[in-house]
């Protein structure tokens, strides 16, 4: 809520008690709140890594992929990951439910994965990431954007490279 | 008579809160200062209340990571307070150590040091969390009596 109408409600209508936890509580839209993350259009920059101030954010290699972990108990929720992620794949909830018991401590994690492929051009095994789209002139239609997505890295920079050579 | 023996079965019995500052940035202080002083919040219609003696308390709030200089004094004053307690971490510090966690000052997490029963994290949380936390400590009390 605004702050200006706040404080003409509390001109008008004087203090009031908000009905928690017997009712719902006022979200902010922009609230930053619970970490979720969309594995499908994570590019694996890992920059929400390298900007999270507590360290929350880690990318670890797993048998079948880069898998991502978010702790929201070194969270401080400052937003950076989500600011400076280039997909929007990791994305700051309003949901601030957070207050847990001891035992669920190591629970409160989000958990993504991204996983391996099979190279659609040469067959090796490459993570399966979102391909990276930004200054690729001119826009990769569909299809084309599927077809570079089975591609590993190798495979994907021969893609553009011949495509860049068409007239 | 009758009453007597039941009156421990009827009555409401309200816990009183404790605050320790284990070296919190006071971002989390004020948050419960907030809960509990402004009308809009008022953590007091849970029937609890903030007490300035640890052996009044019942419920004990810790902020902060744990700073190795408040160490001893935080963990004094923490058996200081009667049992049956309820323990609840309020911020990410001393949950996990934060954005301190590793640093050479602080002791986080505090759960090494002493039991925590409930966490509520957030940097800080906002008062409508802290009071979901409180809430939770209040059940997990009123099974321990």
């Amino acid at each position: 809520m605004n702050v200006l109408s706040l404080l003409g409600r509390n001109l008008t209508q004087g203090p009031y008690t908000e009905p928690f936890p017997f009712g719902p509580a006022p979200t902010a839209k922009r609230f930053r709140g619970r970490v979720t993350f969309d594995a499908a259009t994570c590019e694996g920059c890992k920059i929400c890594e390298r900007v999270c101030p507590a360290g929350a954010i880690r990318f670890s290699k797993a048998k079948d992929g880069l898998a991502f972990a978010v702790w929201h108990n070194s969270c401080v929720f400052c937003g950076n990951c989500e600011f400076h992620c280039p997909t929007g794949s990791v994305h700051q909830t309003t949901d601030w439910h957070l207050a847990h018991e001891q035992a669920r401590k190591y629970a409160m994690v989000e958990f993504g994965l991204i996983p391996n492929q099979t190279c659609s051009e040469c067959g090796a095994t490459a993570l399966a990431t979102a391909p990276s789209l930004r200054g690729i002139a001119p826009p990769l239609s569909a299809e084309e954007a599927v077809t570079l997505k089975s591609l590993c890295p190798k495979c994907r920079a021969r893609f553009l490279k011949a495509r860049r050579a068409k007239p | 008579m009758l009453l007597a023996r039941n009156l421990k079965r009827i009555a409401a019995r309200s816990p009183w809160l404790y605050r320790i500052n284990s070296g919190s940035c006071n971002g989390c202080d004020v948050e419960l200062a907030t809960t509990a002083c402004i009308p809009r919040y008022d953590v007091e219609r849970l029937g609890c209340q903030y007490c300035g003696s640890p052996r009044h308390a019942d419920i004990v709030l810790i902020t902060g990571p744990l700073n190795r200089h408040v160490k001893d004094a935080v963990l004094r004053l923490w058996e200081e307070i009667p049992e049956p307690k309820v323990t609840v971490a309020v911020g990410v510090c001393p949950i996990s150590g934060g954005i301190f966690r590793e640093s050479y000052a602080v002791c986080a997490p505090v759960d090494q040091y002493l039991p925590v029963d409930v966490n509520v994290p957030g940097c800080p949380p906002r008062p409508q969390a802290i009071i979901e936390g409180v809430a939770k400590a209040i059940e997990i009390w009123r099974a321990r009596l």
